[in-house]
């Protein structure tokens, strides 16, 4: 697909909160909380700095951690969730 | 400015840089304080890592029973489910066929709840079901669902 870039929420359009195995995320926007586990809430956190594509995204968390599993597949199921929640926007 | 995808610069917050640069501040405490490099799991293409509850109470019970847990998860598609709720290879003697279909959370909850089967199952094979998802992990399918059904509704 052609390279569409990933944008997260400005930092205060959102609450976070974590809650042990979940992080919490009000969406200031939609007023709907999110309730998130891993991985979803570390892309979050890249996409409101700056909008990015999957590739660039899968590298930058490549260079920040360790990945498991750091498939493409898995990374693309894991933006689409997150702008299905209407917390990332596809550009 | 924001559209550049190679840029370099600025590392994340989120996690310290590989080497043990002394504890990275982990601005991106959402996630948990990282302070060095972590492992992070991007979780199997089924996972789902996203819950959403909607503002109205009504909308929030149903957001989050109708989510829906596979027995077991796709990526161990095939596997059977034994009495404790491990997944073992296919016709292990004693233990159960993966569910044909995956459960909603209500039907989960209230097989919880109250000891009642879940559908299609009998007894047995209904409690190593419910022994299966009470193991899942996070990065696993239903696991976000799972969870959610152990939070308060208030």
């Amino acid at each position: 697909m052609p390279d569409a870039l990933y944008r997260g929420p400005p930092e205060d359009g959102l609450l976070i909160a974590p809650l042990d195995a979940f992080t919490a995320v009000y969406h200031r926007a939609s007023g709907i909380t999110h309730l998130l586990t891993e991985p979803a809430p570390h892309i979050l956190a890249i996409l409101q700095e700056r909008a990015l594509s999957l590739d660039s995204l899968l590298d930058r968390l490549e260079r920040d951690y360790d990945l498991a599993d750091g498939t493409r597949e898995a990374l693309a199921a894991r933006l689409d969730e997150l702008v299905e929640a209407g917390l990332v926007a596809r550009l | 400015m924001s559209d550049d995808t190679r840029s370099d610069q600025d590392p994340i917050p989120v996690a310290g840089p590989d080497t043990g640069s002394a504890a990275g501040p982990a601005t991106g405490d959402s996630a948990g304080t990282p302070t060095r490099r972590r492992v992070l799991a991007l979780g199997a293409v089924t996972a789902g890592a996203v819950v959403s509850i909607r503002p109205a109470l009504a909308q929030t019970v149903g957001s989050v029973l109708n989510c829906e847990i596979p027995v077991p998860d796709p990526s161990r598609a095939g596997s059977y489910i034994d009495p404790d709720g491990k997944t073992v290879p296919a016709r292990t003697k004693g233990a159960f066929p993966p569910s044909p279909r995956a459960f909603k959370g209500e039907e989960v909850k209230r097989a919880m709840a109250n000891g009642s089967t879940l559908p299609g199952t009998d007894s047995q094979r209904s409690r190593a079901y419910v022994n299966y998802i009470r193991r899942l992990q996070r990065g696993q399918g239903g696991f976000t669902c799972f969870a959610s059904l152990q939070m308060p509704r208030g």
